[in-house]
């Protein structure tokens, strides 16, 4: 154990990465399943097709083989790009950082779809209506009354997305994010540790999971304030 | 840039090859994790605290840490210790095929514990009753009451599971193995057409998983033959 005090720092600066690629996948991931799930109930047949395409592929593909293809494929996208303008340019490609974060929160995003689909379906038409009489404007009507009421019906299983979302950021050494794998990886190549170093990661990565759990328990409490009479 | 579509069908033959090992180590993996979530949920609704505790916290942890921590725990960890390296079991502990099937298994066994446990919670309390008014031991009600039905209300969630084993047999490419990932990564490496290579795998992944989605659907409408009307 005397081993891994060493490289305690090594595994917390990567237990920030984690942190941090978390924070900004999680803003992304609610963004896509809002925007997916709006467009698998809107009207228009193209936004329901558009909409089943993405949550079909990103369900449907490894989620190594999707963070492959976002992170070399938008590299010689655009290198491509920047040589017809500077043909002496060699190699531009996203940050690992950006590539890694945008393919799990489009990989959690197509789950969160299906799950923010169903709990805007769980809130009343005549929550709607209301609010269409009331002559609220369609956007007012999704902040001010879809939204409030539909979260409440998605945190069990968005609580899940999380932990699928953290538990995803431990890909991203494969493309040289420094997280906590790719600090493990380091530590196992200067001590010939391996097994005691990725436990320490199982550690990390259980007590991010618990705390996630925890705190939607807490959230879930909290959302459900109003149904405490009535139960 | 322009999207070669020659390029994915001279390469998907090759990738349909590296399909051969991606569905042995399915198939293998999702039989004996199967088998051992069967022993998990036991222990875990047994109510007897010895049993109970054991299968939770197994549970929990392996449901709590990513897939590919494990795999290395298991690929890269075991080395470590002098006593695996001695012993009878290192002739399959050093072979990365092994390590990943147990890997998957222990993985997929964890889940699937837990699917079953919620389809044994949604048995109804009648049924139980019934079976006990009837005079039926408590294995038999277990074994022809209460697990038919589980086993319906367990399969949409089963095969989601199957495709999440499915998506998560990719990481072997890391361990030095040429699943569909693995080709794929080769051939990019040569050609340097992440695209169209990775999009041709990408197919045949969802191949699979329209065919896993078919078998369980299939599957579903067998278990649940007597639930319609």
């Amino acid at each position: 154990m005397a081993v891994v005090v060493e490289w305690l720092d090594a595994f917390a600066w990567g237990a920030l990465v984690v942190l941090r690629v978390f924070v900004v996948a999680l803003i992304l991931t609610v963004i896509w399943g809002l925007i997916g799930a709006s467009a698998k109930l809107s009207d228009s047949a193209l936004a329901r097709g558009v909409a089943n395409a993405y949550t079909t592929v990103f369900r449907g593909t490894p989620e190594l083989l999707v963070l492959l293809i976002i992170y070399f494929g938008s590299a010689v996208t655009l290198t491509g790009i920047a040589k017809m303008v500077d043909p002496s340019v060699k190699f531009i490609g996203i940050p690992p950082f950006w590539a890694g974060s945008l393919a799990i929160s489009l990989i959690v995003g197509a789950y969160a779809t299906e799950t923010f689909r169903g709990a805007f379906l769980g809130v009343d038409r005549g929550q709607v209506e209301a609010a269409r009489a009331l002559g609220l404007s369609p956007g007012q009507t999704f902040f001010y009354v879809r939204l409030p009421q539909m979260w409440r019906l998605a945190l069990p299983a968005f609580g899940n997305h999380m932990n699928s979302l953290i538990k995803d950021t431990a890909l991203l050494s494969v493309i040289g994010v420094e997280e906590i794998m790719y600090a493990a990886d380091r530590a196992t190549a200067m001590t010939n540790k391996p097994f005691t170093m990725y436990l320490v990661v199982a550690i990390i990565y259980l007590a991010f999971v618990s705390v996630i759990i925890k705190t939607v328990a807490v959230l879930e409490v909290y959302a459900n304030r109003h149904l405490e009479r009535t139960r | 840039m322009n999207f070669e579509i020659a390029l994915v069908w001279e390469s998907l033959p090759k990738i349909v090859e590296g399909m051969g090992l991606t569905i042995e180590l399915l198939l293998i993996s999702l039989t004996l994790g199967t088998a051992l979530s069967v022993v998990l949920v036991l222990m875990r609704i047994s109510g007897i605290p010895a049993l109970v505790w054991p299968a939770f916290l197994y549970i929990y942890v392996f449901r709590g840490t990513p897939m590919l921590v494990q795999l290395f725990i298991v690929y890269h960890g075991l080395a470590q210790f002098e006593f695996v390296r001695n012993s009878v079991l290192w002739v399959f502990l050093r072979e990365p095929f092994w390590c990943a099937i147990i890997a998957f298994s222990l993985n997929v066994a964890a889940y699937t514990a837990e699917i079953l446990r919620g389809g044994i919670q949604g048995v109804d309390r009648g049924l139980h009753e019934a079976g006990r008014a009837l005079g039926l031991k408590p294995y038999q009600r277990f074994l022809h009451v209460t697990a038919p039905i589980a086993i319906r209300l367990s399969l949409p969630a089963y095969g989601n599971e199957i495709i999440s084993l499915l998506k998560g047999t990719a990481l072997v490419s890391l361990i030095t193995m040429y699943d569909i990932t693995g080709v794929a990564r080769t051939i990019v490496a040569r050609t340097f057409a992440p695209y169209e290579i990775f999009v041709s795998a990408a197919i045949v992944y969802l191949c699979l998983t329209w065919l896993i989605q078919r078998g369980v659907g299939l599957a579903e409408r067998r278990f649940g033959r007597y639930v319609r009307r």
